[in-house]
């Protein structure tokens, strides 16, 4: 079985209805006549149709009730539905709506964001309602009165409304004025002097809509497909001119150096740049205090920075591009926050490794943690010589086994000793990538020397903005 | 041919017709009195005199002229509006006269068809004693006489509450000489009435407007319970206590002046179309408050530069949840967003945000602050970016019950109470009809200047 559904559509055109023509008056008896208090009064509007049962009781059950006029009274006369107004029936409309937060204990709206929803209405089924509206008057003057106020309103028309609800896209018609029959009398008089009715014929295009659907409302929190290119590739999708990204503004500003410093990128003049180490070593940069140079004032120039959309793009040596989305740093303008995307930085071909350290200025227990299993160090001095019969006493393992190791070898704890696990000098051929876990840094190798992967400096001309 | 010595024996010619009163009609007339003072009934006659006499009706609607002229006496004669040919004022003899009279019972179906909710098919015809109707009441019964008929009152209407019996009131349609009331002479003696009901109707204003309450003339000698009410001249009086006797009626701890219902108020049907009217009317208000749409209640993002700017620097990659703390909370929306459309406008700022009602902006305000320009008309919605002030939108949105508080165009020039101030008539009012415009008029001390100032 059908469940039951049921919106007064029609009865609240009627109560509209009746509202339009509510509130007229008459001029009903003299005003200085010293008898009638009341010179005008309001004409009532009720509906037309009622039942005997609820007419007896309005007139006492009485044949000595006496009617009272002027009146106006209304009825339908015609449902019919408009065929040249129908329009998709399988229309779905969906309209996000966020409401505000309501409080039920006060029973008010807040000012913050509370639900969310999608609503869908189903095309809704056009109709023509015709009414007519009666009006009972004892003489001629009080019907060119209340004409002349009533007939004033439709020219041509006159909007009626069934709700204000924001949602309701059938709430909203219009009434035409068709047609006017002067009067229910026969013209002249005849034997018997009756209630004069003038007949107004009014026509509606309503429409009758089955319930609408509401559901949760569904966010997109974040778009994975249709950004990529052909291959896939976002970030060459962004500067491909035959995408929509394409569009985009690519810009290197003023031959500025800019400067990686772990999450930050701080905008230089190039002559501050040489306060930044080089990155060719192991040093990591640092912010370089003496520049004031401002990243809104670069940006405004060209365009808006969006947060978390603009990219920078990090030219490498081998011209591929570390590329990462900022945002303004909010409590120092000199810096954006870098976000980096880790698809575009290159991945360790090593396993990542405690710390940089000269093995001859420290050791476990001696400037660093005990040994334990897995502990991996980079060096930066030689430490040993198969020469040497009494190896460093720092880097002795079990049974006096000693280390010898070189610059640039990584060394690793294991089975209770110090072994080499990369050894740089046979490794001059290949490219390795690894990262210092003390400090986030990446580090390169490149045959004969490990130099900071991305992070460091960034010359003019090798780094842009993407707005 | 005839001897004329016969002459002298011819019988004179028979014929029963008498060109004049004899006494073979007085004999009849006398009979036929005598029959209707013993078969008939009392019949109470409301004596239609004439329309109001030295009433000011059309200038109320300034369309006074000749053709509604204005007498200075009240005369049966009299027609009030010469055009339309209609007496809409009438004025009936506050005597009520009291008449033998004869009509015949008739079944009445209560027809509630279209016309038929007036009752037009109870339709009596009633007959008088011609020279009695006379002598009684100085001339013929005629169209708009009122007449009452005491047995067919009805002691128990639907409301109980109802102080006293309903009486049946008929108007007089049509009356000639009955066709049965010829006698042998072939003078008529009887005078037939075609009568309809009355209905509550402006014609019959000073019958209907007249008190609905029983007759009960104070008496000073008298004990009266507590609510009674009784008239003293034309002013009736409530007892507030019981009343002692001997106690003047002047005397405010006991009587109390009161206002009756009137007949009209009892006995007709607009009280009860007033109650249904007005039903209707907060139905529908409660339904559609105001014209448009309501969008007050909607959530609207608020944006910088085409950006979410609440809260700022949250990403979808965040859990934070959003508790009104996060920075950029205090951005308000630069206008309605989404739940802009037609006729959304209200004067009110999205998300529920406090307005200023105001005729000028206000010094040194603060960014986000709305506005709401009262001199604007309609009234005008501003918010404050910074820099300016920028137009959210007009409160066009109004009440749609017909009167003062419908903002609309029409009601705009239909609702007008403003005045307008002239160096020799004071204030005139505003509003105007077309056709009588900026026309000096006689009457303007009255309706037309010297008014207090208009809104």
């Amino acid at each position: 079985m059908q469940q039951f559904f049921y919106d007064a559509q029609i009865r609240r055109f009627l109560l509209q209805f009746t509202r339009i023509f509510s509130g007229f008056q008459i001029e009903y008896a003299n005003e200085n006549d010293g008898v009638n208090a009341a010179a005008l009064i309001r004409v009532p509007v009720r509906y037309g149709d009622a039942t005997r049962n609820a007419q007896t009781i309005i007139q006492e059950n009485s044949r000595n009730s006496l009617p009272s006029t002027p009146l106006m009274t209304f009825y339908i006369t015609g449902l019919d539905y408009e065929q040249s107004r129908m329009q998709d029936p399988y229309f779905v409309s969906k309209i996000n709506v966020r409401q505000q937060a309501y409080d039920p204990a006060t029973e008010t709206y807040e000012t913050t964001q509370g639900n969310a929803f999608t609503i869908e209405r189903l095309m809704p089924v056009p109709f023509k309602l015709t009414i007519n509206l009666d009006i009972w008057t004892s003489n001629t003057n009080q019907k060119l009165q209340l004409l002349e106020q009533v007939l004033t309103l439709f020219n041509p028309s006159l909007e009626i409304q069934s709700t204000d609800n924001y949602i309701d896209w059938t709430s909203l018609s219009v009434m035409y004025l068709d047609r006017t029959t002067w009067s229910s009398r026969t013209v002249p008089i005849g034997t018997e002097n009756p209630i004069d009715i003038a007949t107004l014929q009014f026509s509606m295009p309503i429409w009758l809509s089955p319930p609408a659907k509401v559901l949760k409302l569904g966010v997109i929190e974040r778009v994975i497909a249709s950004m990529y290119d052909a291959q896939g590739d976002l970030n060459n999708a962004i500067d491909n001119e035959d995408l929509l990204m394409g569009t985009r503004q690519v810009i290197t500003p003023f031959d500025y150096a800019a400067v990686l410093i772990g999450n930050k990128l701080q905008c230089l003049q190039q002559q501050y740049l040489s306060q930044e180490p080089g990155n060719d070593t192991l040093t990591p940069t640092d912010i370089v205090p003496d520049s004031n140079l401002l990243w809104p004032a670069v940006i405004d120039l060209y365009g808006s920075l969006r947060p978390g959309i603009s990219q920078i793009r990090l030219i490498q040596p081998d011209e591929t591009e570390i590329v990462g989305t900022v945002a303004l740093d909010p409590n120092d303008d000199r810096f954006l926050l870098f976000n980096v995307d880790i698809d575009t930085t290159p991945q360790n071909t090593l396993d990542p490794i405690d710390a940089v350290i000269n093995p001859l200025t420290a050791g476990p227990q001696d400037g660093l943690d005990s040994a334990v299993d897995g502990q991996r160090y980079l060096l930066t001095e030689d430490t040993g010589s198969l020469d040497n019969s009494n190896p460093a006493t720092a880097w002795v393992g079990a049974n006096g086994r000693g280390l010898v190791a070189q610059a640039n070898d990584i060394i690793q704890y294991s089975n209770n000793y110090w072994r080499v696990v990369f050894r740089a000098a046979t490794e001059t051929n290949t490219t390795q990538y690894v990262t210092n876990l003390t400090t986030s840094i990446q580090y390169r190798w490149i045959g004969d020397a490990w130099v900071k992967s991305y992070q460091g400096a960034y010359p003019g001309g090798t780094w842009r903005i993407v707005l | 041919m005839v001897n004329p010595k016969y002459y002298k024996y011819t019988m004179p010619r028979l014929s029963l017709y008498r060109p004049n009163r004899t006494r073979d009609y007085q004999f009849l007339d006398r009979t036929i009195r005598e029959m209707y003072t013993v078969g008939g009934l009392d019949i109470y006659i409301h004596r239609y005199m004439g329309p109001q006499a030295g009433g000011n009706d059309s200038t109320l609607s300034g369309n006074f002229d000749a053709t509604q002229p204005t007498y200075a006496d009240v005369d049966v004669l009299n027609i009030q509006d010469l055009l339309l040919l209609e007496n809409r004022d009438r004025i009936y003899d506050p005597d009520v006269y009291v008449m033998r009279g004869v009509y015949n019972t008739q079944d009445v179906d209560f027809d509630l068809t279209q016309f038929g909710l007036f009752l037009n098919n109870d339709t009596i015809f009633m007959t008088f004693h011609y020279n009695t109707m006379i002598d009684t009441f100085g001339r013929k019964l005629m169209n708009g006489d009122v007449i009452e008929i005491p047995n067919l009152t009805d002691y128990h209407p639907l409301n109980q509450n109802i102080p006293r019996a309903l009486p049946r009131y008929y108007v007089i349609q049509d009356a000639d000489f009955a066709s049965e009331g010829f006698s042998q002479t072939w003078l008529p003696h009887l005078w037939r009435v075609k009568c309809t009901p009355m209905k509550d109707q402006q014609e019959f204003n000073t019958i209907t407007n007249k008190p609905f309450v029983a007759e009960n003339i104070w008496d000073p000698g008298n004990f009266y319970p507590t609510g009674s009410i009784v008239n003293y001249g034309d002013t009736y009086y409530q007892a507030q206590s019981n009343v002692p006797a001997d106690t003047d009626i002047t005397n405010t701890t006991f009587w109390q002046e009161y206002t009756p219902s009137t007949i009209s108020d009892v006995q007709g049907t607009r009280e009860k179309d007033y109650e249904i009217n007005d039903a209707i009317l907060a139905q529908a208000d409660a339904e559609v408050p105001l014209s448009g749409y309501d969008n007050q209640t909607f959530y609207i993002e608020p944006t910088i530069n085409g950006e979410p700017a609440n809260p700022t620097n949250i990403t979808a990659d965040e859990t934070i949840t959003v508790d009104g703390t996060q920075g950029g909370m205090s951005v308000t929306p630069s206008g309605e967003g989404y739940a802009a459309g037609y006729l959304t406008g209200g004067g009110t700022a999205p998300n529920g945000l406090p307005v200023t009602s105001a005729v000028n902006f206000p010094p040194n305000p603060v960014a986000g602050t709305y506005v709401l320009r009262l001199d604007y008309k309609p009234n005008r919605l501003f918010r404050y970016d910074g820099a300016r002030w920028v137009k959210v939108d007009d409160k066009v949105r109004t009440n749609l019950n017909n009167g003062p508080t419908n903002k609309t165009l029409r009601s705009g020039f239909v609702n007008n109470t403003a005045t307008v101030n002239t160096k020799d008539l004071g204030n005139i009012p505003s509003r105007q009809s077309l056709s009588e415009i900026l026309r000096p008029r006689a009457d303007n001390g009255d309706q037309g200047g010297f008014l207090p100032p208009g809104t």
